[in-house]
Parts: structure tokens; C-alpha cells; sequence
């Protein structure tokens, strides 16, 4: 069967997810040129891509970061050809400067921005709305609310995007992205369309003499927002309470105003073109009203666009209501269809009991314990925070560590012994580490470590390493390099030779790249847990920038090329609670292979999850664990 | 008995720590890298911690492990149950011994008459930098000869004499060191196999913490110095440079803080006890204590490796006072620390002679 995305069967209704429609979206738009910089819950749409380019005849890139992906797109609009931008919610405000200069310049060929924000920050350190981005930078934007405008909505955004000359923000969230609903295929196009040559007066220059233009394009947009499909009332003539609502806050609404049996007294006002707001079309319903509850993720934006509505426009009598201080709807976190129900319901004067749990059958009623975000077993950071935990400790210096964005974040909790003293943004903990460093001048002994992954090291720490080097920081960067940018799914980075279209890469070694600034530079392996400790220790010791590579494959990429090494547990050698090692594999080292046999009190390898890395073996006291073909 | 981190919380955490080493390498949890000793995890065993139960810093009825291994042995007060005591130097001269090659030809003695199959000795790295060896050829006794005066945690190689079955072994250590020694076998589980230690304790005032080297690199960048001696007049400090005199004033600030607590100079639970005799270079004062040391000492005498000579009684008073000023310096230390709350007397105040000397010192300074 062929793949739904590439299907060339316009009118057949698929089960898509919500990134799959995104992408078949885009191909019917015509996409020539795709970029990104992977990042949850986005991540998928690029590998997508990358997986049908030869087929669609496109060219997509897993680029070193999301401002190397947005000018990428900027460069090849240039060439009149579409080019699609995707990143998340944090990716956005790294490619921040480019927005803003872009909104000024304009495009040429049409470049989306499709921005998958995460409320409730499910896989991110943050659930920012990225919509506050495309007003500041002064881009239109849509925001699906199904999966069908998913698809619908990027042909729309290109047409928009050429005919405005401008730049176009798409989007979408978690719920979108990673839920799954119907989706009628349209039409690919028959040819692709071919770059146009660049004449000498063609330019994208992005300068503020072009700030009014930008306005005349904004206002251009909301005109053709005035009148579009994708924004829709539904309810009666004269509502007791209009709910304004876009993205999956429609979806909720619905189902509140069903489940309350409100659909002769509360309108829903869906919005699918967010910004700018289409004033005339919103007015119209505000003016049948007297009260305005908006639901939204994550930030209350559209509550204050219809805020701003109100404010000018002073005949109204409306009482508004939403996230904003809480007025009906929390602040913070992601909602949901009881959250959306119970504030309807409050604002009705309704007596709603949501749904108790204790409805679930006695049956379905399963004791999970509850269990922290860990690594994966045999996870290489596992046996580097376990080092690095324990050569500071051992220091007795109390080591200071700066922590970055990767799977090695979840560092932070109890997999990482807690090790983390910083979590922000990608690429921060090389220049937090800089910084504090140079206190040593004053009388600051502390060692400071900053650790980043090699997809982070590539994507964001290239001009903080620069930037430590040039002024000889005094720290220690650790670079955890386990060949894969493995959070998001085992995305290429520039450290990998093979690309997003499976096609061979110029692989850059790391170690050359630090040489290169001027660093001197160590590579171990964190899985040789004592020779690591002993030159961790020796490396903090040192003043001035040293900078230490951890190397070894991340264990569940290495054990589908590698295969696995049986690992047991000899019960004769292993003392159980006897020991006096307090059940150290599976309490302290914590791998998820390393369990308890309740029944003879000894520990046992759970060889389902085991990838047999036999770092356990090295630590166990007694020696108890056997590897095959002996230790790693 | 707790465990771990209550060995991290009195002894660790307060500095106490001798850096015998007895802990180390049966546990997952605590490390060492130079003089750091931690609990670089925390241990989740409450009770029975075998950490606790041979640490010498820990609360031990010190009276009763004497009794337990030196019984009948006539007990001073000052310097610990001994027979007799002599001095004693070796008749040939065994690599870069410290003072008489005593202790050298006490182990040579103790593996030629197959007394033990084994000896656990401190050597170096570099000179200064001490590195414990488990040896089994009386050959290589002269590689380690001379005395190291930075604290190396050389007990952790018990373990590693366990599991190459060792059976009988002979442990040259400082009083920490022995105490440590006996606490493993009085305290010790009966399902561990028994180790027959021979003990050699040296006379220990201090040892010096690892940043002393740095303070050598500083003060005379480029020379390495291969050896350290305390004669009368202060520290020398020897190189192919020349000797170098470092004033005992300046070597005090690098004194690990955990000797301030000792109260033992003559390694008191030793089978045989060595240290310099001061009156003479090229000699040692020996202190025989048990039946076994008597029973070594008399060996290498046979063998005629040894000089042994009676000891001048007025320099066994000064052994004496220098021992008991010790004992008084540290029973004020844990004193102060018990009464600011910083950690409980791993001793009974209220044995003797600690009584005694607490009530002869009360109203001196420190006290």
C-alpha cells in the first residue's frame, strides 16, 4: 500500500496523525526546500520529509540548529521556491533575531514557520506560546484546530506567504502533532516547481525603512482573514456567553458546551487565523454578547487581541473572560476538556461533577509505583553523571555543574544523582560556566563543570567555546557524545555521516573542532567507570579550560547495529541483603536492567531491557555480575 | 552498629578520619582519590555497616580490645601494654631505610621464617607520595623501605590480600592503622574467614595532608624530593638537590585534621611497635608488646639481622611524656569537639588512663 502522506489519491480520507498531515500538507503545497532543527513534538515532520525527498523530488535538511534552518529557508526563498521552516516552541526563539529581520524584509518564494508548541512542556523544560513571537515580529499566523486544517491550513499559509510577500507562521501544538484524526487527501502537483533566477536587483534586505510596509502587509492579511474559511461561529442568534477559542481549545469547547448541554445558550466563535486578528468578523459576534469566555493554549493571546478589540471599540458591553489572571481558566499548564467544562459550567451558573475516577472498573485498576524520568539501560549518561557525581564528591571541592538540553537534562533528577546545578536553553551551560568560572579571581575555588551533548555542542556551543577559550575560562566542558541526537529520535547532527535524506554527510569531528579554538581536549569512555573518575579528578585539578569528551554510541542505537552481550547474575557470588553494598545496582547505579529477585533475595539482570554494556559488573563489590565474553 | 552514613556524619563530615584506609574497596560507596576519603553516594545500609565497625574513629571500648589481644601484657598508661623495649638497629643496611632498617628487617625476618606469606607496606610513587603495596618477595622489601609522612589509606589492600588468599599477613601501619587492624578482627562477622595479621605499628606524631606537595612545589618550584626526615631540628626535605630544612612551624598547617584527635603515639595494639630513638641517628626504639612480636624480634636476633640493646631508662620517661603530651593534646580536641556538639568521643572518657590525664590537664591550656 502506498504511504498515506505521498498517496496520490485526492478525496480519500485517512487516519493521519497530525504531523503526517502537516507534511501531506506541504507537499500539495508544493514544498521544494525543508529545514529544521528536530525538537518534540515536531520532530517527526522532518524525518518525514527526509524519508520521501528523493521520491517528492525535495531537499530537506535536519540543519545545526533552527537559525541555520530559518535562514536556510530564507536563502532558498530567494530562489521563488517554497520552503518550509519546522521547529519548536524553544527553536523559535533561537532563530528569534532571523524572525524579526525576516518580518522586515519579506520573503520571496514562500517560507511557512511551522512552530509545534508543547503546553505543559510534556517533552520541553518550558510550555512558552510561541504565538506572543509572530505578533512581536509582526508575521501573520494560523493555528490548526483538526486535523484537516493541519493539512489545509500549510497550503493556505503558502498561498499566503506569496501573495503577502511575507513570512508565515503556522501553529500548532502537542495534542495536533502527536494526535491522530481523519484527513481527506488533495491534490499533489503535477511538477515542482523550478527555482527562478535572482536578478541584480532582487533583494531581501531586512531594514527599518521597511517597518511601515510591514504593517501595510499585516493589514493586507487581515482583510483576507475577514472572510476565511478557517474561522467559523457556531450557536445560537444572540449567545448568553460567546466562547472565542482557536488550536485544540475549539475541540475542548465543543465538548464542553455538549457535555453541559449549552448549545442553545453558548456560541463557539473558532478562530483558525489568529494574527492579525480579523477585527470585523470577531466584532460581529462580540456585539451579540454580553459575556466572552476565550479558551487557548498556553498564554491568554487571543484573550487580549479580543481585549483589544474591546478596548476600541466602546459601544460594546462585554465581560471578558479566560486565562488571563485567571479569570476562568488557570494560568498555567496545558487544558483539557474537565478544565474547559468546569469553567463553563461555573460562568453558566451550572452544577457540573466532573467524572470521578473511581468510576474506573475495579478491574482496570492497575498499582503502577510511581517512576522519575531515568536513561535508558545502558545509557552512556548514566555512567558519566555517575562519574562525574562521584569525582566531585570525592574532590570534596563542591564542584559547581552547568547543565544544557538533551537527554542528558533528565540528569537533573535522581537518574543523574541530581548533579545538574543549571537547566536553561541549549548551549547555556558552556557560557554559565564561563562566566562563573572568572569568579575565581575573586577568591571563588570551586571547580565548575558545563556539560552538553554533541548535538547541543554543534547547534549551540561553537561561540560559547570560542567565547571560553579566547578568555581562558577557568572550567571544565564536558562534551557527552553519544553519537546521536537520541532525545528527539536519533536525528542526524554534523557529527554524524549520514543526513536526513539518508544520503552520505561530511561527518566533523568534534575533538578537531575543539583543537581547532585552541583546547586542549580528552577523549574517555564513561563507560570505564575507575579511569574516567581518576581523570575527571585530574582534569578539575587543572586551572584554566580543559575540555573532555565522553564517548561511547547511545546504548539503544548501539545495540540495533551492536547486538547485545548476555549479562547475568551468579546467585552463588551475589550476597544479597548480606552484603553490605545495600542493593547498590539497582538502588544507587539504578540502570532499569539492574532488578531484585524477591524470591532468593539477590539481584538479577532483566534481560529483556539489558543491552549488556556490563558497566554493573565493573561496580558490583562482589564481583557477582558476569558478562559474556567477559567485562566491557 | 550503623552504617554508612553515620560513619559519613561522625567521621567524615567532622574530619575525624584517619585515612587508615580499613573501609575502603568492599564498598561502593566510599572513595578515595589522594587524601579525600567520601561517601560518594548515600548508603542506604542503617545498621551492621562494616565501614563503622572497623573504623578507628568510630566508638570503640578501647580497653577491652586490648585486653582482648594483648592479655597479660603489663599495660603503661602511657605507651600501652609492652614487655620490653630496646633499641635496636639492622646489621645491613636495607634500601633507603629511615632510621635503623628495623622495620625492614623485621618483615624480611617475618617472610625468611615464613611467618606470614605476605606484607602489607606503604611505599611511594614518587618519593613523597605514598603508595601502599601488598608484597610477597622479601626482595622487594628494600623498594619501599624509609618512612612516608603523607597518609595513604594503605588498609584498603586488605581486601585485595583476601582475594588472592592470603592467609597470614604482615601489616606495617601507623597506630590509626593498628587500631583499625584489631577492630576488623574483634568486630568481625564470623562468617568472614579469619586473616592471621602480624602487626608492625610505627610511632606516629601526624601524618601530613596531600597539599603538602603543593606547598613544596611552591615554595621550591622544580625539585622533586625524594625523601623526608624529622630529625630533632625540624623537617629535611631531601632531593638530588641538596636537603632542604622546612621549619616544623610551617609543616603544621598541613597536618591532617583528623590526627589531631589521635591519642595513640606508639601504635599501642601492635604486636611489635617501631619508631626513631632519638638520642642516636641509625637507631630505633622497639617496643615488644605481644608474644608474637617477642617471638619476631627474638627471629630476626637468631638470624643476627638485628642489634638489639637495652634502652636507657631516662629516654623511655621522655618516650613516655611525648606520648602522654599526645594523648593530652588529643583528649582536649575531642573534648572541645564533644562539648561544641560536633561529633560524640569515639572513646570512654571515663576509662583510664584518659581520666587521669584529663584531670592532670584540666586548667592547662586547651583544656
Amino acid at each position: 500500500m502506498e504511504w498515506m502522506v505521498t498517496a496520490n489519491e485526492p478525496g480519500k480520507t485517512y487516519l493521519m496523525q497530525g504531523n503526517e498531515a502537516i507534511v501531506r500538507g506541504a507537499l500539495e503545497a508544493g514544498i521544494r526546500f525543508a529545514a529544521a532543527y528536530p525538537g518534540s513534538p515536531s520532530s517527526e515532520i522532518m524525518t518525514m520529509l527526509g524519508h520521501v525527498a528523493d521520491d517528492m523530488d525535495i531537499y530537506a535538511e535536519w540543519s545545526t540548529n533552527e537559525n541555520c534552518a530559518f535562514q536556510a529557508c530564507m536563502g532558498a526563498s530567494m530562489g521563488r521556491v517554497r520552503s518550509l521552516c519546522v521547529v519548536k516552541q524553544n527553536g523559535l526563539l533561537t532563530l528569534g533575531d532571523s524572525l524579526h529581520t525576516a518580518g522586515l524584509s519579506g520573503c520571496k518564494g514562500g517560507v511557512v514557520l511551522l512552530v509545534a508548541d508543547d503546553p505543559n512542556a510534556h517533552s520541553s523544560t518550558n510550555e512558552f506560546d510561541s504565538r506572543h513571537q509572530a505578533r512581536a515580529a509582526g508575521i501573520p499566523m494560523l493555528e490548526p484546530a483538526t486535523f484537516q486544517e493541519a493539512k489545509d491550513m500549510m497550503i493556505y499559509a503558502f498561498e499566503l506567504s506569496e501573495q503577502l510577500q511575507q513570512v508565515v507562521m503556522v501553529r500548532s501544538v502537542t495534542r495536533i502533532c502527536h494526535g491522530r484524526g481523519n484527513v481527506t487527501l488533495g491534490e499533489l502537483p503535477a511538477s515542482p516547481s523550478q527555482p527562478l533566477p535572482i536578478g541584480e536587483w532582487d533583494k531581501l534586505i531586512s531594514i527599518n525603512w521597511f517597518h511601515d510596509l510591514q504593517f501595510t502587509k499585516l493589514d493586507q492579511a487581515q482583510a483576507a482573514f475577514e472572510e476565511n474559511p478557517f474561522n467559523w461561529y457556531t450557536g445560537p442568534e444572540e449567545p448568553e456567553l460567546l466562547v472565542v477559542t482557536s488550536g485544540t481549545g475549539w475541540l475542548y469547547s465543543v465538548e464542553a458546551v455538549d457535555a453541559l448541554k449549552l448549545g442553545d445558550r453558548v456560541g463557539i466563535l473558532k478562530l483558525g487565523t489568529t494574527y492579525p486578528l480579523p477585527e470585523k468578523f470577531v466584532l460581529r459576534y462580540l456585539e451579540k454578547t454580553s459575556r466572552v469566555l476565550v479558551v487557548e493554549e498556553v498564554d491568554p493571546v487571543l484573550e487580549l487581541n479580543v481585549a483589544n478589540v474591546i478596548a476600541h471599540n466602546p459601544g460594546l458591553n462585554v465581560s471578558l473572560y479566560g486565562r488571563y489572571q485567571k479569570s476562568a481558566l488557570p494560568q498555567s499548564f496545558e487544558l483539557n476538556p474537565d478544565v474547559v467544562i468546569a469553567a463553563l459550567a461555573s460562568l453558566m451558573g451550572i452544577e457540573y461533577q466532573a467524572p470521578q475516577t473511581g468510576e474506573v472498573p475495579a478491574d482496570a485498576v492497575v498499582n503502577i509505583p510511581a517512576r522519575d524520568l531515568t536513561f535508558c539501560a545502558g545509557c552512556p549518561h548514566r555512567a558519566s553523571f555517575f562519574l562525574l557525581k562521584q569525582t566531585l564528591r570525592i574532590h570534596e571541592s563542591n564542584g559547581v555543574v552547568m547543565g544544557d538540553i538533551g537527554c542528558y537534562t533528565m540528569g537533573g533528577n535522581r537518574a543523574g544523582h541530581f548533579l545538574l546545578q543549571s537547566i536553561a536553553c541549549m548551549g547555556a551551560g558552556i557560557n554559565m560556566g564561563e562566566g562563573l568560572g572568572h569568579l575565581s579571581r575573586f577568591g571563588f575555588e570551586q571547580p565548575v563543570v558545563a556539560l552538553a551533548g554533541d548535538s547541543t555542542f554543534f547547534h549551540s556551543c561553537l561561540p560559547g567555546l570560542v567565547n571560553a577559550r579566547y578568555h581562558d575560562a577557568n572550567m571544565l566542558f564536558v562534551i557527552l557524545d553519544n553519537s546521536a541526537t537520541a532525545m528527539t529520535g536519533f536525528q542526524p547532527h554534523p557529527g554524524i555521516p549520514l543526513n536526513c535524506m539518508g544520503k552520505p554527510a561530511n561527518a566533523i569531528s568534534i575533538e578537531k573542532v575543539v583543537e581547532g579554538i585552541g583546547c586542549s581536549v580528552t577523549v574517555a569512555d564513561p563507560y570505564e567507570i575507575e579511569a574516567t573518575t581518576q581523570l575527571v579528578y585530574d582534569l578539575i585539578k587543572q586551572p584554566g579550560l580543559k575540555v573532555l569528551i565522553l564517548r561511547q554510541p547511545c546504548a539503544t542505537l548501539a545495540v540495533r547495529t551492536k547486538g547485545r552481550r548476555k549479562v547475568w547474575v551468579d546467585p552463588d557470588l551475589c550476597r544479597g541483603d548480606e552484603c553490605g553494598c545495600g542493593r547498590f545496582c539497582s538502588k544507587t547505579w539504578g540502570c532499569p536492567g539492574n532488578i531484585w529477585d524477591y524470591e532468593i533475595g539477590k539481584a538479577k539482570i532483566d534481560e529483556v531491557v539489558c543491552i549488556g554494556c556490563g558497566v554493573c559488573a565493573s561496580l558490583c563489590p562482589a564481583g557477582a555480575i558476569k558478562v559474556e565474553g567477559g567485562q566491557a | 552498629m550503623p552504617g554508612g552514613m553515620q560513619l559519613k556524619t561522625e567521621v567524615l563530615a567532622t574530619s575525624a578520619c584517619a585515612l587508615c584506609g580499613a573501609c575502603l574497596d568492599w564498598c561502593p560507596y566510599l572513595k578515595n582519590m589522594e587524601d579525600h576519603l567520601v561517601l560518594s553516594f548515600d548508603c542506604p545500609v542503617q545498621e551492621h555497616g562494616r565501614c563503622y565497625s572497623v573504623c578507628p574513629r568510630t566508638f570503640t571500648d578501647w580497653q577491652a580490645v586490648n585486653e582482648h589481644f594483648l592479655a597479660g601484657i603489663p599495660y603503661d598508661a602511657d605507651i600501652g601494654a609492652f614487655q620490653t623495649v630496646y633499641r635496636v638497629k639492622g646489621r645491613q643496611p636495607l634500601g633507603e631505610q629511615q632510621d635503623g632498617g628495623t622495620v625492614s628487617t623485621l618483615l624480611q625476618t617475618a617472610l625468611l621464617e615464613k611467618m606470614v606469606d605476605a606484607m602489607l607496606v606503604t611505599g611511594h610513587e614518587d618519593g613523597l607520595t605514598p603508595l601502599p603495596f601488598l608484597m610477597e618477595d622479601a626482595g622487594d622489601i628494600q623498594k619501599v623501605a624509609g618512612s612516608r609522612f603523607l597518609a595513604s589509606p594503605g588498609l584498603r589492600k586488605i581486601i585485595e590480600a583476601r582475594e588472592k588468599g592470603i592467609e597470614k599477613l604482615a601489616v606495617v601501619g601507623r597506630p590509626c592503622q593498628v587500631q583499625a587492624l584489631r577492630k576488623m578482627e574483634y568486630n568481625k562477622p564470623p562468617e568472614v574467614p579469619a586473616l592471621d595479621v602480624l602487626s608492625i605499628g610505627l610511632f606516629c606524631m601526624w601524618s601530613l595532608a596531600w597539599s603538602f606537595k603543593d606547598y613544596l612545589a611552591r615554595t621550591y618550584p622544580g625539585i622533586t624530593f625524594s625523601r623526608m626526615a624529622i630529625p630533632q631540628h625540624g623537617v629535611e626535605l631531601i632531593s638530588n638537590e641538596g636537603t632542604k630544612q622546612v621549619s616544623l612551624e610551617a609543616i603544621k598547617e598541613y597536618i591532617r585534621p583528623g590526627c589531631a584527635y589521635c591519642l595513640d603515639m606508639t601504635a599501642e595494639l601492635a604486636d611489635i611497635s617501631v619508631g626513631a630513638f632519638e638520642p642516636a641517628l641509625g637507631w630505633n626504639t622497639v617496643l615488644v608488646r605481644s608474644e608474637r612480636g617477642k617471638d619476631l624480634l627474638e627471629r630476626a636476633r637468631s638470624r643476627d639481622l638485628l642489634q638489639v640493646e637495652e634502652y636507657p631508662p631516662e629516654e623511655l620517661n621522655r618516650l613516655r611524656q611525648a606520648s602522654r603530651n599526645k594523648k593530652a593534646r588529643g583528649l582536649s580536641m575531642i573534648k572541645q569537639a564533644a562539648d561544641q556538639q560536633r561529633f560524640a568521643p569515639f572513646i570512654d572518657m571515663s576509662q583510664s588512663p584518659y581520666q587521669e590525664i584529663i584531670a592532670e590537664s584540666s586548667g592547662k591550656e586547651g583544656f
